[in-house]
């Protein structure tokens, strides 16, 4: 009886004292309840004030589609200079390379870019933008301004994620022939072009509306190999239809710190055999490449780069060959001067026409910083001939050229 | 018999390949190889002998680009001189920016000296802020988070081993920081000049005066009233050494130092760049000693 008593009364107790635990919870809760409310509500006030500002502070909006985070990369590239040379300019100006161009027509205009008179030359403003396109194209423009014309030198674009090391370019571009081709005037270690790029191919260089491909080998050792389908050769070639089908193999090695690169190129089209018998045949354009470059410290390097082509022609009268190479020695001495030289040989002509077609260059370049250029240009040019007799050239020329604004690293 | 011999060569290929990484210098190689461990293949465009902003952007890279899953690049514009021409020409969607595979350590660094103007008639300056934070090695282990984490997403079944080699390296790491941190505080008072601002992580984290450069602008060789100018000031300021990177002429720092009762020392700027510096730690050893002895 008494046992039962107990029990009762400690569960009587603790029953009790469960309801106080119970009680004191319940305040605890409303306590945090009450907290928590009041912090909401300053948040939500803090909000409310926050969005008030906010309204308060937009009056007009003039930003709303401002897109300048997109504006493509632009810069500008000017080249001028300044000449003396052992002729006169209205004799310059008829100039020829015997079996190889022709002097211009009565009326016509020379066909001369760079540097063309005595005295100073303007010779040209470029403005480059690039741009990321969207996620598959990457675009690139260059204008090329003259005093009298304003061109587009390049306009393309280029994929960005094919597989396979694939890449495609479309537009009008720089063919990747050879060495030089597809460098800017700007980038070249000497301000005139190779001879036997002006013999055999044009000015203007390789550079047309069209199409190329190139693919990387998934390889340790660079091996890349294009191919491009473009409209024509030079300005002048027949336009009937596409007619230039070119194609390169390229390769480097390094060893130690000289970096070779190697490379062969053939450029097959058609062109006019003569204005007056219409007769279209084909061209071949086979190029030979070679660069080797010792780097002496960061700043300071050893170039030696040479190339030859060779241009083979249908005649009704059967092939006709001719050929030329320039090699040059560049020496970059630090970040500020470098020097070099190169010889230009035209070697193989018509039968009847000179087959000692040559040039000597010496240049030495002052650059007082990455994006400026001096430079001082000495040639000794035995390739031309002027009314229809041989004339040695020796010109000195002096010129400046800066690349301004957000311009792209160059290539190797 | 054959075909199952074939294929299970093939699947253990597979098993056992590689996330092959391309890192632009030897310190983000070295960083890279300590959190991939053996599943990844670490190779190096840039050589440690060379200046880090004008490293030659050779053909013979490109296949290395080419053939990587990752790219691991300093960023802050460093590389602006020759990585963008290769990755246009390397052909590998992989790696070019905006791709999973772009890695830029300078994203998950605090950058110091952000100008507030930028013109080039200052020199090469860096929009982004100074790049050079490599040379802090408290900034080590930001880069080996992010490294981690890419190679987690790029590879994602081996993510845990990724994050137990990232936490080992990290406890040995702040184990080496703190070493290092108790062996700088005797370099403290030191006053120093530079020949770039190359160094200012390492001199800014450790309280050591940087009283000027050699060069007159970043980028631009010394010029003679330039030089002069700086032997007046490091002998008003009591600067004894000449902080000289393994790249440049030493010409002029050795003029100085003759004219100014200082001494020339050769700072490594990277994994490599001198005898010793073999390894991470290795190379802030010697800095350290060159610094502060």
């Amino acid at each position: 009886m008494i046992k039962h008593a107990l029990i009762l009364s400690t569960i009587a107790s603790m029953a009790l004292f469960a309801n106080d635990e119970i009680d004191e919870l319940k305040k605890q809760i409303a306590q945090l309840q009450q907290h928590l409310s009041a912090i909401e509500q300053t948040q939500k006030l803090n909000a409310q004030k926050e969005l008030n500002d906010k309204v308060a502070a937009v009056n007009r909006s003039g930003s709303s589609f401002n897109q300048s985070a997109f504006l493509p990369d632009m810069s500008f590239i000017l080249d001028t200079s300044a000449v003396s040379r052992n002729m006169k300019n209205s004799d310059y100006e008829t100039y020829s390379m015997p079996g190889f161009t022709e002097a211009p027509t009565d009326g016509e205009e020379p066909e001369i870019p760079f540097n063309k008179d005595r005295g100073f030359n303007f010779n040209y403003a470029e403005v480059a933008l690039h741009s990321v396109v969207d996620p598959y194209f990457d675009a690139d423009v260059i204008f090329h301004i003259r005093s009298d014309a304003l061109e587009i030198e390049e306009a393309f674009v280029t994929t960005r994620e094919l597989p396979y090391g694939l890449r495609v370019k479309a537009g009008k571009f720089r063919s990747g022939f050879g060495r030089i081709n597809a460098i800017h005037q700007h980038a070249w270690n000497f301000t005139s072009q190779p001879l036997v790029y002006e013999a055999l191919i044009g000015v203007e260089g390789i550079n047309s509306a069209g199409i190329q491909m190139q693919w990387i080998a998934p390889t340790d050792t660079y091996l890349m190999i294009g191919a491009e389908a473009m409209q024509k050769l030079t300005p002048e070639s027949p336009n009937e239809e596409n007619n230039l089908y070119i194609g390169y193999i390229k390769s480097s090695v390094d060893v130690g710190d000289t970096s070779i690169l190697g490379g062969v190129s053939l450029a097959h089209s058609k062109y006019f055999e003569d204005e007056t018998a219409s007769i279209i045949n084909d061209s071949d354009i086979y190029g030979l490449e070679l660069t080797i470059k010792t780097f002496l410290d960061s700043y300071s390097s050893i170039t030696l780069q040479s190339e030859l082509l060779s241009r083979t022609q249908k005649t009704a009268t059967g092939d006709v060959t001719q050929a030329g190479m320039y090699g040059e020695l560049v020496y970059k001495i630090n970040t500020n001067y470098s020097t070099g030289v190169r010889y230009d040989s035209l070697y193989k002509n018509l039968y009847n026409q000179p087959d000692d077609l040559k040039r000597y260059t010496a240049i030495l370049e002052y650059k007082p910083f990455e994006f400026s250029k001096i430079r001082l240009q000495f040639t000794h040019d035995k390739s031309k001939e002027f009314n229809g007799k041989r004339n040695d050239i020796n010109e000195v020329l002096l010129g400046i050229t800066i690349e301004a604004g957000a311009h792209g690293a160059h290539a190797f | 018999m054959k075909i199952t011999v074939l294929i299970t060569m093939l699947l253990s290929v597979a098993l056992f390949a590689k996330v092959n990484v391309a890192a632009t210098y030897n310190y983000l190689g070295e960083i890279t190889k300590e959190v991939g461990g053996n599943n990844v293949k670490v190779v190096v465009l840039a050589s440690p002998k060379f200046d880090p902003h004008f490293i030659v952007p050779k053909p013979s890279l490109l296949p290395k680009i080419h053939n990587a899953d990752m790219l691991v690049l300093n960023g802050a514009g460093v590389e602006i001189g020759w990585l963008p021409p290769l990755l246009k020409r390397a052909n590998n969607s992989h790696v070019i920016s905006g791709a999973i595979g772009f890695v830029d350590a300078s994203l998950v660094i605090n950058l110091l000296d952000k100008p507030m103007s930028v013109s080039r008639a200052y020199g090469d300056v860096h929009p982004e802020g100074n790049p050079h934070f490599s040379l802090d090695p408290h900034n080590i282990i930001p880069i080996a988070m992010l490294i981690a984490k890419k190679l987690q997403a790029i590879d994602s079944k081996n993510s845990d081993k990724y994050q137990s080699n990232l936490d080992g390296f990290i406890s040995k790491w702040n184990s080496f920081l703190t070493q290092f941190d108790a062996d700088m505080q005797e370099c403290k008072t030191k006053k120093v000049v530079q020949y770039h601002e190359l160094y200012r992580y390492i001199l800014g984290r450790y309280n050591i005066g940087s009283i000027g450069t050699v060069e007159p602008l970043p980028g631009v060789s010394p010029s003679s009233k330039h030089t002069i100018e700086l032997i007046n000031k490091m002998k008003e300021n009591g600067v004894n050494i000449i902080m000289q990177d393994v790249y440049h002429e030493r010409k002029t720092a050795k003029f100085i130092a003759s004219k100014s009762n200082s001494k020339v020392r050769i700072i490594p700027h990277d994994v490599g760049s001198v005898d010793g510096a073999d390894s991470l730690e290795n190379l802030y050893n010697i800095i350290r000693d060159r610094l502060c002895h």
